[in-house]
């Protein structure tokens, strides 16, 4: 049986971990312009406490590839990027979880909930609900099935509350939602208040990949500064502050970090 | 096998290509068609020239060579997954699903005494194990490894840097005919392709994509095999470097890379591969 290191291991060659900073989105750490807080996330509301992203994933890049085919094939193949895929949350929730739990305020989580699939896709049959479900040590024990999709049609990569049903009773709870992509963060964001709503106390998130587009703005010159071996022992909560993480080089920092409990 | 219409698409896609492969694998893919991205590309005028290259397809299978595309389910799965990958490969003989067990054996043109027995050992080991042997057809580490897989009447691919009707270098197109006899060439290239100065780095991306993982058995650090190490890297896949080896300062670096490995024998290499391919239960 392969271990989570050893199966892990080899990510490390194209996983970049997520900087916090001047020029970095405060809520999902995509790179702006200079704007605290990206496009999107400055236009979708707000229920996430926390989100903690494991890696950049560009778009062609091999954790981009990854993330779209675990779900594509069935088979040897999508039986073995599922084991893989399980192995990076269990490794970083092992390390991280708490860093996360901090930065949202609580001193653990009660639940952990995965985003249902898009439409014509039965939950219970996503990779992704087994891997938290079954595969992942540090999960598989809080699992559970608290979000359903809606009937109702909504406008794809648009914050949509009615997107989601609550199906699980969680007033008062710590709930860690857990999704494979973030791309405007409109599947999370609406999880995420539909659980407010239902009166979670707390909502926190992780994503294995923050989807980014090599081309956009000088995301390619600030990738380019990131490109060191992932550390495993560092999250985005608790790498040591520096003036200019995303590293662009002679311009300004004086830089809180929102969350530096 | 896809319906030709989709095939067709996907040749006519890739020769009037406005956009990167790796691009137009990744839009095929999503969409589960090629027609449907020509369409959006070129809208009404998509259907011209799908019956030249209908009928290209069609002469390619009457001269013994099949094209496989990411639309195929025969398309080789351990290639599927990584991000570089081919929308299309051409094949001369065939390839089996079992051919996905399969490591790429790779090396110096300029092989030592002690690199080509190492080439034989380790391929001889392989085989006898039920693998399949990949390499790139060049002199040196990449022949012996082929060369000595079909003597133990074992599988081997070599995978070219040109077109499936050339050969390069031509000392091994004999070789090459027995190889397609009684495994696969396999190419990424239009058949007639010649060598070009980025065609056999891409070949490397390739083999390294067929292959769940590759073994480099000798090689200076201007060596293609080097190449192909840090491009098995970027795909998740482990990469294997005999002791001896770590003379070299540039394998001494890369060992330290996570996904390397130093091994001291080949019993070692397959079993790190069956235990990183045997999916479902995880141990902390």
């Amino acid at each position: 049986m392969p271990t989570v290191a050893e199966l892990t291991e080899p990510y490390g060659n194209f996983m970049l971990g997520p900087v916090r900073g001047p020029r970095v989105c405060d809520v999902c750490m995509t790179f702006t312009d200079g704007y605290p807080r990206c496009y999107a996330c400055a236009r979708t509301p707000r229920a996430l406490d926390a989100l903690a992203p494991i890696s950049y994933s560009v778009a062609t890049g091999q954790l981009h590839h990854v993330l779209a085919a675990y779900k594509r094939r069935n088979g040897r193949v999508g039986r073995l990027l599922s084991t893989q895929l399980a192995a990076v949350l269990w490794r970083f929730l092992s390390g991280h979880e708490a860093c996360l739990a901090r930065a949202a305020g609580v001193a653990s989580f009660d639940f952990v909930a995965t985003v249902p699939s898009g439409a014509g896709e039965r939950d219970e049959r996503h990779p992704l609900h087994r891997i938290v479900s079954e595969m992942v040590a540090p999960t598989r024990d809080r699992h559970r099935r608290l979000l359903d999709r809606s009937a109702i049609p909504v406008a794809p990569h648009e914050f949509d509350r009615r997107r989601y049903n609550v199906t699980g009773h969680v007033p008062g709870a710590a709930v860690l939602v857990i999704d494979d992509t973030w791309t405007t963060g409109s599947n999370v964001q609406s999880a995420a208040t539909v659980l407010k709503e239902a009166g979670a106390q707390t909502v926190a998130a992780v994503v294995i990949g923050r989807h980014l587009n090599r081309e956009w703005g000088r995301n390619e010159q600030r990738l380019r500064a990131l490109d060191r071996p992932f550390d495993w022992t560092r999250c985005a909560y608790c790498a040591p502050a520096s003036g200019d993480p995303a590293g662009l080089p002679g311009e300004d920092a004086g830089y809180e970090p929102p969350c530096s409990s | 096998m896809t319906p030709t219409l989709e095939r067709a698409a996907l040749v006519t896609l890739l020769k009037t290509a406005t956009r990167p492969w790796q691009i137009l694998a990744d839009a095929i893919e999503a969409r589960a068609s090629a027609l449907a991205v020509l369409e959006e590309e070129r809208g009404l005028l998509a259907h011209d020239g799908l019956d030249d290259a209908a009928a290209a397809i069609a002469a390619w299978q009457r001269s013994g060579i099949t094209l496989l595309t990411v639309l195929d389910p025969e398309y080789p799965e351990n290639l599927r997954t990584v991000h570089d990958r081919p929308p299309l490969i051409f094949i001369a003989g065939s390839l089996r699903p079992t051919d996905a067990r399969s490591v790429a054996v790779v090396g110096t043109r300029a092989a030592s005494p002690e690199g080509l027995a190492r080439a034989r050992r380790l391929t001889e080991h392989l085989v006898g194990n039920g693998f399949t042997v990949i390499s790139g057809l060049a002199a040196g580490i990449d022949t012996q490894a082929h060369t000595t897989a079909l003597r133990c009447g074992g599988r081997t691919a070599a995978v070219l840097g040109t077109g499936v009707r050339r050969s390069y270098p031509r000392e091994n197109a004999n070789l090459q005919r027995r190889i397609a006899r009684d495994g696969a060439v396999v190419s990424q290239f239009w058949p007639d392709s010649p060598p070009t100065a980025t065609s056999f780095v891409r070949r490397n991306a390739t083999m390294s994509g067929l292959a769940t993982g590759t073994v480099v058995v000798e090689a200076s650090h201007t060596s293609g095999a080097r190449a192909q190490a840090r491009l098995a890297l970027q795909h998740g896949r482990p990469v294997f470097l005999p002791g001896s080896l770590l003379e070299q300062p540039w394998a001494r670096e890369f060992a330290d890379r996570p996904g390397a490995h130093v091994v001291r024998a080949p019993e070692e290499i397959i079993a790190t591969i069956e235990r990183l391919n045997s999916p479902g239960a995880l141990v902390p």
